[in-house]
């Protein structure tokens, strides 16, 4: 066993803090401050992404040749614990660690060479169609249906979901191509070049937290072209699973939930009980604090032997365990912080939350994002499929004699 | 990074796994267990032959030189074969604070207890746990030419049937203070020692040993100012440990799945209700936490970064992530899972027994909210 604590190391945090303290603009950096959701606020977010791709270092998972940066499983650890120390707005995911590294495994060298190097430097995002009004859990059961027409298909029907579909101008989906035999069998995976062809209309779903996160999408007859598919026509449904290894698959995630305990700390040192004493010094918030942080050490510990290409990384059930931890220590997290914010957290404050309105919050940066980083993150255990299909998944894959 | 065993860890991994595997199998395990001895010569000769009693100690002492991630190597299968032997008490536990010592009987000891000659016990647990060395309220008064030790150590594995003691104590200071802590060497029948012993819930030998006004020569000192060596001695074996339980668990999670996979209600088998599915992917998922931790601060620990801080992560998941897997397992198996013929509630009280030493969960966890 190997863990690099080097003095290169050293010079590379150093070399990484001095670009994140003067690389981001003001309103990125108050993007971060402000992100209540695994998707902060679109332009600044994508503004970023475009300054990280200036320096190469956009996306430090993908292999090199396509524009990874090569780190080493610890330099990426650094990278991510300076990134998030500051308070930097995450990378929004769908572009980054769904629809790229899909297209690295299974695109064409035409669609690698036309979509990559766009979502690298920010043009282009995508989101992402899968789900129907009818169709969650049961994703096979999508009904959004494209004929074969000439070189185009016609698509008919409703995605749901759609995370960022109002911002996004291109999109990844799955139509049904063929209403026969398996459910899973006549699915088909499509990429669309454009999110405002004639007969789409696209309409934003105000979410509890009271911002327009996902979106209804409607095709009435909209013709795109058939070079956008990826895999075989009927065989979309092995495209999506392999893009959903790279959807709950394993990324520095850890650092993120860390930096948030730091600044649950902060506020418990200062926060007076209703007891007498402070919170901090709590014993029922120390052990519910302490076995909060050995479970995101856990997290820590499991994805590092993962992307060091530990014998654990070829686990099946890896992605469905990975979303699970992931998502549940985001949602401890988050009713932690709303139960510090008390009184403070009930205040409605949506212009507050937005970058650049220049609307004061009513009270401190963790009191305003408390509550609808709350409500945002019940979400974490419902999309990329439910908590409890990935622990059906989980089960699937345990001995069974 | 690289947490993977090295091909010599998995050599050694493979011989102890086979060796297990021929001579320890659950029966052979519960017959050991209800013999009338405390644990068998025969196993114990045989880990003395496969290299195991001198793993860890340094060539210069007559050792193997091994590393704490050698440790880990085998002791996943002392886990899933539910040893008895004292493998930590005796190597681990007193066999490591007489390699660390400069004193010269220590080193004879030593060289016993690697043959398989002699075996020792590591006194030092008080009251109901003694989470960190700090709380030693055992007494040891400075006399002209020695030490008057008087007081209890509880929970002594491996005590009665031990030639040799290493017993923790307070030369100064008052529990909480890092100075003022030694290490004695002591022998067992000394006037004064009683030793009350019992079996463990989990199939052990251990005792409680009373010391009342027992004289000691100055020469039994093995360490004073021992803090630091009490504190590293007893993390490399909370790692065996943790690594020991963590075989305990995925043993669990084997026969557990079997069993729901195999037991039909209803007309099917239990593992296709949701219920259960969802409380195997838990253990699954306890398990991958506990498993990570394990292998990930044993590699620190092995490069030397390990901090009394990420012990305790260890040993505050390791005790509850594996109260819960052990507790689920009986629940799925049912009321076969409460009989003490079946493997299940074996492993479930191992898992018990190793959370209550050094400090259980509670401890553990509620210290990383309070630093």
């Amino acid at each position: 066993m190997d863990i690099d604590f080097g003095p290169e190391l050293l010079a590379f945090r150093e070399e990484v803090a001095a670009f994140l303290d003067t690389a981001p603009t003001e309103a990125i950096r108050e993007a971060g401050r402000k992100t209540t959701s695994a998707f902060p606020s679109f332009e600044e977010a994508q503004a970023w992404l475009a300054i990280l791709n200036k320096k190469g270092w956009a996306a430090p998972a993908w292999p090199k040749e396509y524009g990874g940066t090569g780190w080493s499983v610890e330099q990426r650890y650094v990278f991510e614990e300076e990134y998030r120390k500051r308070d930097l707005p995450p990378l929004l995911p769908n572009s980054l660690k769904m629809v790229g590294p899909l297209l690295i495994d299974l695109g064409t060298e035409e669609q690698k060479a036309k979509y990559l190097p766009s979502i690298l430097s920010g043009e282009d995002y995508w989101t992402q169609g899968y789900s129907e009004p009818n169709s969650g859990s049961d994703l096979a059961s999508l009904s959004c249906r494209a004929e074969a027409d000439g070189d185009d298909y016609i698509i008919n029907g409703s995605k749901i979901w759609t995370t960022l579909a109002h911002k996004s101008n291109r999109m990844f989906m799955l139509v049904r191509t063929n209403s026969e035999g398996k459910k899973q069998q006549g699915i088909t995976f499509l990429l669309l070049e454009r999110t405002d062809y004639p007969g789409m209309e696209i309409r934003p779903i105000d979410g509890l937290d009271g911002f327009p996160e996902c979106c209804e999408v409607f095709f009435d007859n909209v013709r795109v072209p058939q070079s956008g598919r990826v895999g075989e026509e009927n065989d979309g449904w092995s495209v999506a699973k392999h893009l959903l290894t790279h959807e709950r698959g394993v990324s520095a995630s850890s650092p993120a939930l860390k930096r948030h305990v730091e600044r649950i700390r902060e506020v418990a040192a200062e926060e007076q009980t209703p007891f007498g004493g402070k919170l901090a010094d709590d014993a029922v918030f120390q052990r519910q604090l302490g076995e909060l942080e050995a479970d995101i050490a856990s997290l820590e510990h499991f994805e590092k032997l993962a992307i060091s290409g530990h014998e654990i990384s070829l686990d099946p059930a890896l992605p469905s365990i990975t979303k699970i931890m992931n998502s549940e220590l985001v949602q401890r997290v988050s009713e932690i912080m709303r139960q510090l914010s008390g009184l403070e957290g009930q205040s409605l404050e949506l212009e507050a939350l937005r970058v650049g309105t220049n609307v004061y919050a009513l009270g401190s940066d963790m009191d305003l994002i408390a509550m609808p980083f709350y409500l945002n993150s019940r979400a974490t255990t419902i999309y990329a499929g439910t908590n409890e299909i990935q622990r059906d998944l989980i089960a699937r894959t345990l001995p069974a004699g | 990074m690289d947490f993977s065993f090295t091909e010599e860890q998995q050599m050694l991994r493979d011989s102890v796994t086979r060796f297990l595997q021929q001579k320890y199998d659950f029966d052979a395990r519960q017959a050991i267990v209800n013999s009338d001895q405390p644990w068998s010569p025969e196993i114990w000769k045989a880990f003395g032959e496969l290299g195991l009693l001198a793993l860890p100690f340094p060539e210069a002492k007559g050792g193997f030189g091994g590393t704490i991630t050698d440790i880990v190597a085998v002791a996943e299968g002392f886990g899933e074969h539910l040893i008895v032997e004292p493998y930590v008490s005796s190597i681990l536990l007193a066999g490591q604070s007489l390699a660390a010592s400069g004193n010269a009987a220590a080193s004879a000891d030593l060289t016993a207890i690697m043959s398989g000659g002699k075996t020792a016990a590591f006194a030092h647990e008080e009251g109901k746990g003694t989470p960190v060395p700090v709380l030693v309220a055992f007494n040891a008064r400075k006399t002209e030419d020695g030490f008057i030790l008087d007081g209890e150590k509880r929970m002594v594995l491996g005590a009665a049937q031990a030639d040799l003691l290493i017993v923790s104590a307070r030369i100064e200071g008052s529990p909480g203070d890092k100075n003022g802590l030694a290490l004695f060497m002591v022998e067992p029948d000394l006037p004064g020692i009683t030793i009350t012993p019992f079996q463990t819930i989990d199939g052990r030998a251990a005792a409680h040993i009373r010391f009342d006004d027992v004289d000691l020569p100055l020469e039994n000192l093995l360490e004073k100012d021992a803090f630091y060596l009490i504190q590293s001695v007893i993390a490399s074996a909370i790692i065996a440990l943790c690594a020991e339980a963590v075989g305990v668990m995925e043993t669990l999670l084997k026969i557990t799945g079997e069993y729901a996979a195999t037991r039909k209600q209803f007309g099917t088998t239990i593992g296709t209700f949701q219920a259960i599915a969802h409380r195997m992917a838990d253990m699954k998922i306890a398990y991958t936490k506990a498993q990570s931790t394990m292998i990930y601060t044993a590699a620190l620990a092995e490069a030397g970064k390990a901090q009394p801080r990420d012990i305790s992560i260890l040993k505050g998941q390791i005790g509850n992530l594996g109260k819960s897997i052990g507790e689920s397992a009986i629940q799925i198996h049912g009321g076969v899972g409460m009989t003490d013929e079946l493997s299940v509630g074996h492993y479930h009280k191992r898992l018990l027994a190793i959370d209550a030493l050094f400090g259980d969960s509670e401890y553990h966890l509620r210290r990383l909210g309070a630093e």
